[in-house]
């Protein structure tokens, strides 16, 4: 049943346009590759890698949020939450299920542009490299980082509105990519107090600091097999922590 | 929904979340360790303009310097903390918080001892640090406080007593200039770079300031250079000992038992000075006290 929900979820998302964005993404890319070579010298491949990636990262963002604030609401707000509910489905089957769908989404979307990039790479470059292969993992992070965006928006969206969800997401999500500073201002400030709590937040805040390696990948710098390990296991921990409070919000919630 | 369903979900939750959250802990403490080789941030400045900065804050430039000096402090912060001595970012990072906010005083007043401090406390640009100053000035030309700064980078870090003197004597003639500008002014034309001068140059900053830290790095100097007074004056009765015993003393207790000192003295943080063989007097090594011409040795 949770494979269903999530299959229509992904269908829905096809049915609303949601993958038009890759046109955009394709003309951006295009656009670089034909740019850059004219209006700049040696960085082509390092705009190109910079721009694709950021361009994934931040199109998946948009998405995962936009669409994760809605999963939920959209579905008492139109009322046909209480058909799905009525069959041997339990609350939490169908929120996994619409953590799954929006997951694949992403995922097809991702995978596209990312093929998109390959393509602009390989016309600016004629040629793949060994070190492009960061490329990959790069994205990879990216999809670790989607996925935990998405399960912070199912979770707000579980008892907030879409746009309260969307500032409440965003909100953590730049807190997160900002931990790092965080926890660098109470080791400035030399203060044990402020020290202690800012170390704390850092550890609290889901850290999207980690799934960071675009730099790396522009330049070919080699990301180790471990630290990919460790990335996934951070972020099953996180998104399962993230899905179990919202299972427990949801299944609570007076849906009458 | 049925209650068990309920109650399960939460019990999931309340025990599920505090073990997932201890998991995470250990786990973010190796990534840590792996991440920053992957990330190994070279200092990056994107946008190098001020000018274009500035329009492209839509008129929220003041709050923009606000954000761009915190980013300098915190850059310099890390960098003296991570022991890194090349501060290359700091007079970029510093030009566009003034030129974002050309009233910033305070990002002009840090930002010249950041770059002017020699390493590894600093940038060791003093002339990047006057470059700075000059366009404080340039920018607020009525406060007298900045001829002041000036005048103490080319009598301290630049070692260039005529323009220090100099500009002094300009700050002076600002509206509300104190007096002791003046005084400072005549001081350096007369007396160069003595120690009777840096030390009423120091006592000026540390009488006159309001931060905590410019007052500890004052006072710090201050006592670095009575030590180095004090050393020179040891030396002397150590001078005086060997003329007397042919030899020079082991110790300043020697000294005092030879009747050539009244007491063994003490540096200002109570540590007694160590004499080696060559009669030089040095730093205890367990003093607090600093100097960039005594250093510490170990007793014989």
């Amino acid at each position: 049943m949770t494979w269903v929900v999530a299959l229509n979820t992904f269908r829905e998302a096809v049915r609303d346009r949601v993958l038009y964005n890759l046109i955009f993404f394709a003309l951006l890319m295009i656009a670089a590759a034909v740019l850059v070579g004219q209006i700049s010298i040696g960085i082509e491949h390092l705009v190109i890698v910079n721009l694709g990636l950021t361009a994934i990262s931040i199109f998946g963002l948009v998405m995962a949020i936009f669409i994760g604030v809605g999963l939920v609401y959209k579905e008492i707000d139109k009322r046909t939450l209480y058909a799905l509910l009525a069959r041997p489905l339990r609350r939490r089957q169908f929120l996994v299920g619409k953590y799954a769908g929006l997951l694949l989404t992403l995922a097809v979307n991702t995978a596209l542009m990312t093929l998109g990039l390959a393509v602009a790479l390989f016309y600016v470059s004629r040629t793949f490299v060994r070190s492009d292969l960061s490329i990959l993992v790069a994205v990879y992070f990216i999809l670790l980082k989607l996925a935990l965006v998405t399960a912070l928006a199912l979770l707000f969206s579980c008892f907030s509105t879409p746009m309260l969800s969307t500032v409440f997401t965003l909100g953590l999500y730049l807190a997160g990519t900002f931990s790092t500073d965080i926890r660098s201002f109470g080791e400035v400030t030399e203060s044990p107090a402020l020290g202690a709590v800012t170390k704390f937040l850092y550890y609290l805040l889901p850290n999207f600091n980690n799934f960071n390696a675009i730099a790396a990948a522009a330049y070919g710098r080699q990301i180790p097999l471990i630290l990919v390990a460790q990335n996934t296991a951070y972020a099953a921990i996180y998104i399962t922590l993230v899905l179990l409070a919202a299972a427990a919000i949801f299944s609570n919630r007076d849906l009458k | 929904m049925k209650q068990s369903g309920r109650k399960r979900n939460i019990w999931a939750a309340a025990l599920g979340i505090p073990l997932l959250l201890a998991a995470a802990y250990p786990l973010q403490r190796r990534i840590d360790a792996r991440v920053r080789t992957v990330q190994q941030e070279k200092d990056e400045l994107m946008l190098r303009s001020g000018r274009v900065l500035k329009k492209l804050s839509l008129g929220y430039d003041s709050l923009l310097a606000d954000i761009y000096w915190t980013r300098a402090v915190q850059y310099y912060g890390g960098k003296r903390r991570d022991h890194d001595p090349n501060f290359e970012l700091l007079a970029p990072l510093l030009d566009l918080t003034t030129t974002l906010d050309p009233h910033l005083l305070v990002a002009y007043k840090f930002g010249a001892i950041f770059l002017a401090e020699p390493p590894p406390k600093g940038a060791g640009r003093p002339d990047l640090a006057v470059n700075l100053i000059r366009r404080a000035i340039m920018n607020n030309p009525e406060n007298w406080r900045l001829w002041a700064d000036l005048g103490f980078i080319y009598y301290w870090d630049m070692k260039d007593y005529k323009k220090a003197a100099e500009a002094y004597m300009e700050g002076s003639r600002r509206p509300g200039a104190r007096d002791w500008m003046k005084v400072m002014a005549a001081k350096i034309a007369e007396e160069g770079g003595s120690r009777q001068t840096s030390r009423f140059l120091w006592d000026q900053v540390y009488r006159s300031t309001e931060d905590p830290n410019i007052r500890k790095n004052a006072f710090e100097h201050l006592q670095s250079l009575k030590a180095e007074e004090d050393a020179e004056r040891l030396e002397e009765f150590a001078a005086r000992f060997r003329r007397r015993f042919g030899r020079f003393p082991a110790s300043a207790r020697e000294l005092v038992e030879a009747g050539i000192l009244p007491g063994v003295p003490l540096d200002p943080a109570g540590y007694s000075y160590v004499l080696t063989p060559d009669g030089k007097a040095h730093l205890n090594p367990s003093s607090p006290v600093t100097s960039d011409v005594l250093k510490p040795v170990l007793p014989h």
